[in-house]
């Protein structure tokens, strides 16, 4: 008789994953960022405590932190290492970023959630 | 006629038309002059916009800086982003007011609960930073921040101070997450030294809920992070008579989105059964916010007398009437008082 949680585990099923870009997550005091795209990654949108605040309409009354997160899309297929030379050129760039979330598709659908 | 004021209004789909027009006919009774211009929202306007929020939406709030909104649905597990979160997002409405006070006519367990809650707005695991972050893991980022944290806490100190309310709590699991519900936390007893006339102090979420339904009537004025408040404004509207009477406000800097917080029941769009009040009760709220406080005390006496009547009352209160019969009872009794 298996147990709960191996049972659970023999659900799992098999999905296709593939690279698709990078959530990197910026500290400045200097607003909103700007970037050229950078290699096969081009910035799609940027993000301040969920909002987003880049392209389009921003509210002036609109709190913002010193902490973005900027969605980097791969403009072609890409695998891990483009993205260390994408991290590589985002720091000899002079941008401090405190993490990365690689993004991934899974079975095609992305595995990613849009900024409001 | 007083002062014109123009509010947006923001019927939303299901039964939201039918409540917002009997609402209307209420407060256009109560001798206030209001110019409404009406805008679209929610599930309707995906076919006509492709978007749950129309930009010409968004514009006219922007210029308004008052809306009245009905009841939206928010489609679960798809791709289309709630209309009401995103209306809390484009223009920071980082306070949610949400009032809980017994209604004298319907009968509750509990002789006194008169609980203001703040809720945070825009912050916390609304913060829609979610990732698949492997093909077995989903992971959401609880996003908390020092000048979001305080503002909440100054914003909820300020406001029960002009209402002369005596205590205001922090609601939390700091003893758990201790740097994100820490911060938020920190900040509240940074605010708190500000208002040194109000007793502030701070309990866990879990042990909040407990004693909100052993002993509601201890509380005063709760400050919350927005996932806890989520779910403990609806847990205080359930003491005092459930959605059907919650108002709410969702209030920023430079604007103010006055609403019900239930659904938009669509299977009964149409059928004019619906009770209207937790709309006009957030219509009432929306009146002193524009200090026009005659006519909301007008509304809410009048309201309360047919409720206490019971002859035109809704289908949810054990009566039979239709929504325009129960508003057509509250202006007859708001004229019968003039």
């Amino acid at each position: 008789m298996p147990t709960f949680t191996e049972t659970a585990k023999a659900t799992k099923k098999k999905r296709e994953i593939k690279l698709v870009g990078s959530d990197m997550y910026i500290i400045t005091e200097k607003g909103i960022p700007k970037f050229d795209d950078i290699g096969p990654f081009k910035c799609e949108f940027i993000s301040n405590r969920g909002t987003k605040v880049w392209p389009g309409f921003v509210s002036p009354d609109l709190l913002q932190v010193n902490w973005y997160r900027c969605r980097f899309m791969a403009t072609k297929d890409v695998q891990d290492a483009d993205v260390n030379t994408f991290l590589d050129a985002l720091t000899k760039k002079g941008w401090w970023w405190s993490a990365a979330q690689k993004l991934w598709n899974y079975d095609g659908e992305p595995g990613f959630s849009k900024a409001y | 006629m007083g002062t014109q004021h123009v509010v947006t209004m923001l019927p939303g789909e299901g039964t939201g038309p039918e409540i917002c027009e009997a609402v209307r006919m209420v407060i256009d009774a109560s001798g206030v002059n209001i110019k409404w211009e009406y805008e679209d929202i929610g599930l309707d306007c995906l076919e006509k916009y492709g978007t749950l929020l129309p930009d010409k939406t968004v514009q006219n709030i922007a210029k308004n800086k008052v809306a009245l909104k009905g009841p939206t649905t928010t489609p679960i597990g798809t791709g289309h982003k709630s209309a009401n979160v995103t209306l809390r997002k484009v223009f920071d409405l980082y306070a949610n007011v949400r009032p809980a006070k017994l209604i004298p006519v319907l009968k509750r367990p509990w002789d006194k609960i008169d609980i203001l809650n703040f809720r945070e707005n825009t912050e916390d695991c609304y913060a829609a930073i979610e990732h698949m972050v492997s093909d077995e893991v989903a992971q959401c980022l609880k996003v908390i921040t020092w000048p979001g944290s305080y503002r909440i806490a100054d914003f909820a100190f300020k406001w029960a101070k002009e209402q002369g309310r005596k205590k205001v709590y922090c609601v939390h699991k700091a003893n758990i997450m201790k740097m994100t519900d820490g911060l938020f936390l920190d900040a509240f007893r940074e605010v708190a030294k500000k208002y040194p006339d109000i007793e502030s102090g701070d309990i866990i979420v879990d042990n909040c809920c407990m004693q909100l339904v052993r002993n509601p009537a201890q509380f005063d004025c709760l400050v919350l992070p927005n996932l806890y408040g989520d779910i403990l404004t609806d847990l205080c509207a359930g003491l005092v008579g459930g959605l059907g009477f919650a108002p709410g406000a969702n209030v920023g800097d430079g604007c103010a989105i006055f609403e019900a917080v239930h659904g938009s029941a669509p299977k009964y769009a149409g059928m004019k059964k619906v009770n209207p009040s937790a709309v006009l009760v957030s219509g009432v709220m929306m009146l002193r916010w524009l200090k026009e406080e005659a006519a909301a005390d007008r509304i809410t006496k009048a309201m309360f007398a047919v409720l206490d009547e019971r002859k035109h009352v809704t289908y949810d209160v054990g009566g039979t009437a239709t929504t325009d019969e129960y508003a057509q009872a509250i202006v007859d009794k708001m004229h019968a008082k003039v």
